[in-house]
C-alpha cells in the first residue's frame, strides 16, 4: 500500500539514502476518487529520522502505524428526464440514475412511490426496470424488469451508477394534460440512517460500514403528463328543394354534415364515422365526401363506403386538435 | 473497522535489516541511541453547548474526510546528545495534509526531493503552468530538532485528512 516504505535502516553512515528512494512519479495514483479512498485501503504511516552523535551519523525508523479505511455508505438519485414523460394508453417511462457515492461496492434497494402531494392523479407503477444494456433507453424485452419484492440495483462499484426506468400507467379518471410525479428512492442494502451510524463488520474488506452524509438513502421526483384525447360528433343538415328553396318536400335533397372533432393532446385510433339513411329518404349515389374530397361509394381503396344501408368512413388515427368532416346527401321520397 | 497496529519492535527491525543484506549487518554493532514511536489518533469534533472542540479517540472507524493526528515520539536513550535530528515522514497516499496540518515545519511536494515552507513551494498545475502548492499536494513532512539531550524526549505531529 504505502509505496514510500523502504526496509531501511538505521545503518550508520547512510543518512539521506532513504530520501533518494522517496521520489515518486505518481504518488497519489488510485486515490483521485470523487468518493474518497476506497473502503479497505490501509493507511500506513512510518517516520524515519537521521541524526548525529558526536562525529557519527545514524538513522532510525519508527514502527508502522496502520489504519484501515472503512466503507462509507452514500447514494445519489437523479431524474434524467427534463420534460414530463408522456403517458397515453401506453405507460410513461420515467428515467432515473442511481449512483453509488460511497467508497465501497454496494447494492441499493429501490422503491417507486406514485403518491406525491399535489399530484393531479396518482399513477400506477407497472414495473421497475434496470437499463441492462446501459444505453439510457428503455428497451422492452432487453432491459431487466425487476420482480416485486426484489427491487434493487446490482452491486455498484464506488462512483458507478445505473439507470432505472419506472413505467407508470394512467389510472382510470386521469384527464388530458394532468400531471403527476413519482418518487424513486434508493437505499443502501447494508443499511441507512443518521450519518455516522455504523454497521460493525459489514463494510468492504471486513471493516465497518458507516452511513455518510446522504444518510445512505436518496430520492428524486420525475414527472409524467397524461396525454389523452376525446371526440365529439356534430351532425347538421341543409335542405335544397326542387324550387331552389329549403322546404322538406319530396324531391328535396338533404345534405348531412358530420363533424368529428378530436380534442386533447393525445390522439384516437381506429375511428369510423358511421350513419344510417333516414326512413323515407334515399341515398344520393356519389354524394359521400371526406373534408370536401369525394369518395366512391364502393368498398374499395378509399376511406368511404356509401349506399342504401348507410355510410361508413374510416378516419383511422386522428391527433387532438383535428376536425374531420364527412358529408353525404339523401333525397326525400 | 478492523484496526491493526503493526508494531515492529526495535529488535525486530534490526533483524530485518540484518536479513536484508550482509552489507548492513555491521549496523547492528552500533545500536541507535534514539527510539521513534509512531501513533495515530482520530480527531473527532464534538459540539457541546454550542462550543466545538476536538477530541482524540482511537481510530476504530475511519472514513474518507476524517481527520487523523499522526504523532511520532522520540527518546534519546544514549549517553550522548543527539544533534541535527531530522524526522522525515512520507504521507500515506490515502492521506492529505490538513491545511496548517504541519505548521512551521518543512514539507515537500515532490516526493522528498526539495523542501520548504508550504507557502514557498510550487507544483505544476493541470495546464502545465506552475501554481502555488496546497496542503493536499504535500508528499512529505519533516522536522529538524537541533539537539536532544541524553534522556530527553519529545514528539512531532502532523494533521492529515483521509482522502
Amino acid at each position: 500500500m504505502n509505496t514510500y516504505l523502504t526496509p531501511l535502516s538505521r545503518a550508520a553512515g547512510i543518512a539521506g539514502c532513504s530520501l533518494v528512494a522517496l521520489s515518486l512519479t505518481a504518488p497519489f495514483a488510485g486515490t483521485a476518487h470523487a468518493t474518497g479512498v476506497l473502503a479497505g485501503t490501509l493507511i500506513e504511516n512510518t517516520a524515519t529520522a537521521t541524526y548525529q552523535t558526536g562525529s557519527t551519523t545514524g538513522s532510525v525508523t519508527s514502527n508502522k502505524v496502520t489504519v484501515k479505511v472503512d466503507e462509507l455508505l452514500d447514494v445519489a438519485v437523479a431524474t434524467l428526464s427534463t420534460a414530463p414523460a408522456t403517458a397515453t394508453s401506453e405507460p410513461a417511462v420515467l428515467i432515473y440514475s442511481v449512483t453509488n457515492s460511497g467508497n465501497g461496492p454496494e447494492a441499493f434497494n429501490l422503491a417507486a412511490d406514485p403518491k406525491i402531494s399535489g399530484n393531479g392523479f396518482d399513477g400506477t407503477i407497472k414495473s421497475v426496470v434496470l437499463d441492462s444494456n446501459a444505453n439510457g433507453i428503455y428497451d422492452p424485452g432487453v432491459d431487466t424488469a425487476l420482480t416485486a419484492g426484489a427491487l434493487a440495483t446490482p452491486v455498484l462499484g464506488p462512483d458507478k451508477s445505473t439507470k432505472v426506468f419506472v413505467l407508470v400507467d394512467l389510472p382510470a379518471g386521469a384527464t388530458d394534460a394532468q400531471t403527476s410525479q413519482v418518487r424513486l428512492t434508493a437505499t443502501a442494502q447494508t443499511g441507512s440512517g443518521t450519518p455516522g451510524t455504523s454497521f460493525a463488520g459489514r463494510g468492504e474488506g471486513g471493516g465497518d460500514a458507516v452511513v455518510g452524509l446522504t444518510t445512505a438513502s436518496a430520492n428524486s421526483l420525475a414527472a409524467l403528463i397524461a396525454s389523452l384525447a376525446n371526440i365529439s360528433l356534430t351532425k347538421s343538415a341543409s335542405i335544397l328543394d326542387p324550387f331552389g328553396t329549403a322546404k322538406p318536400v319530396p324531391g328535396a335533397v338533404v345534405t348531412y354534415s358530420l363533424a368529428a372533432k378530436v380534442t386533447g393532446s393525445g390522439s384516437l385510433d381506429g375511428l369510423h364515422v358511421v350513419d344510417t339513411i333516414p326512413d323515407g329518404t334515399t341515398y344520393v349515389p356519389g354524394s359521400l365526401k371526406l373534408d370536401a374530397a369525394a369518395l366512391t361509394d364502393g368498398a374499395d381503396g378509399d376511406a368511404g363506403v356509401g349506399g342504401a344501408s348507410g355510410i361508413d368512413v374510416t378516419l383511422g388515427k386522428i391527433a387532438g386538435g383535428t376536425t374531420k368532416t364527412v358529408v353525404f346527401s339523401v333525397k326525400i321520397n | 473497522m478492523k484496526l491493526s497496529f503493526v508494531v515492529k519492535s526495535f529488535a525486530g527491525a534490526a533483524a530485518m535489516v540484518a536479513m536484508a543484506g550482509p552489507a548492513l549487518a555491521a549496523a547492528q554493532s552500533t545500536p541507535s541511541p534514539v527510539t521513534l514511536k509512531g501513533d495515530v489518533m482520530l480527531e473527532k469534533t464534538v459540539t457541546e453547548n454550542g462550543v466545538s472542540k476536538v477530541q482524540l479517540v482511537e481510530p476504530k472507524v475511519v472514513i474518507p474526510g476524517d481527520h487523523l493526528l499522526f504523532t511520532t515520539r522520540y527518546h534519546n536513550d544514549g549517553a550522548q546528545a543527539v544533534t541535527n535530528f531530522v524526522v522525515t515522514n512520507p504521507l500515506p497516499s490515502a492521506v492529505a495534509l490538513a491545511s496548517d496540518g504541519a505548521q512551521g515545519t518543512e514539507v515537500s511536494v515532490d516526493g522528498g526531493k526539495t523542501w520548504g515552507q508550504l507557502g514557498s513551494l510550487k507544483v505544476t498545475g493541470t495546464e502545465g503552468a506552475p501554481r502555488a502548492a496546497t496542503a493536499a499536494d504535500v508528499t512529505h513532512v519533516r522536522w529538524t530538532i537541533p539537539s536532544i539531550a541524553p534522556g530527553a524526549s519529545g514528539e512531532v505531529q502532523y494533521h492529515g485528512i483521509v482522502r
